[in-house]
């Protein structure tokens, strides 16, 4: 047993609940009109929106890439997303596969693969939506050493905004 | 009585979130929180209460005030004190930053959704 190999994939489970004040019409076109769901799913707060190209039915292929500003753990480097749809049921259940990764010289590299579960439950005053996402992320291609950066400059820039 | 009034030297902010949670994983400290989030008060007024002497409270008041939580202030013999409200802005960013991508997707489309509704 001695020799016996560490895993090199890493899988993480999670689910998340949330509320929303909108029926699950509004919700589900917020994830179905593409000029609806740039306004959510892109996190401006450090990258640039280089592509997002929506393909919302079962066999589509949503691909989003983006430019990390030059102060972010990427610096510059072009963050991938390909988004593929499996199952859509309107205003009720959406499923997706997505591959998060980075991209050099047009070589797509991923560090994520996801399978990943909306469902949109009426309430009395929205929706709820349950989020199911199971993950596996790859050794190598920067996932784990990408991270500790990323939290390695969020407390740099968490200091710098303290000494304001 | 340790000089509470200096300001110390600025702190990394692993260092500044680690004194917070060392400061508030003691149940005693959580208490003087817990009572300086009602009402400012004196060190006196402070430890009456606990079953601890006046020094234990100064000891854990000046760790509350190392970790940015609590402010003191000596105006003429009497030592107030007050909760530092900036501390806690420390630890709740830090616990924003630790949300998962898809906490902050769905705090955007909370967003978007009431900006949708206002505008019809």
């Amino acid at each position: 047993m001695d020799t016996m190999q560490q895993p090199t994939v890493n899988h993480s489970n999670f689910t998340l609940e949330r509320n929303f004040p909108a029926s699950p019409e509004r919700v589900f076109s917020a994830f179905s009109d593409p000029a609806k769901k740039i306004r959510w799913h892109a996190d401006g707060r450090n990258s640039e929106i280089v592509a997002f190209e929506m393909d919302f039915r079962v066999g589509g292929i949503d691909r989003y890439r983006y430019r990390m500003s030059a102060d972010s753990p990427l610096k510059g480097a072009i963050l991938s997303n390909d988004t593929h749809y499996l199952e859509i049921q309107p205003n009720r259940r959406i499923v997706i596969a997505y591959t998060m990764g980075i991209e050099t010289a047009g070589e797509n590299r991923p560090f994520s693969a996801s399978l990943a579960t909306f469902e949109l439950l009426p309430t009395a005053t929205g929706t709820d939506i349950l989020f199911t996402e199971q993950s596996a992320f790859f050794e190598g291609a920067d996932g784990p050493e990408m991270r500790k950066n990323g939290w390695t400059s969020l407390l740099k820039s968490l200091a710098e905004a303290l000494s304001e | 009585m340790p000089n509470l009034d200096q300001p110390g030297p600025p702190q990394r902010p692993s260092e500044s979130i680690h004194r917070v949670f060392h400061a508030l994983g003691d149940p005693t400290r959580r208490a003087l929180v817990e009572r300086l989030s009602e009402t400012p008060v004196t060190v006196s007024q402070l430890a009456e209460p606990l079953a601890i002497t006046l020094a234990a409270v100064v000891q854990h008041l000046q760790i509350l005030e190392e970790s940015g939580l609590v402010r003191t202030e000596k105006i003429g013999r009497v030592r107030t004190c007050r909760i530092e409200p900036k501390g806690f802005s420390v630890m709740e960013q830090w616990i924003q930053d630790r949300r998962t991508a898809w906490e902050r997707r769905f705090d955007r489309l909370t967003d978007f959704l009431m900006d949708e509704q206002s505008d019809e």
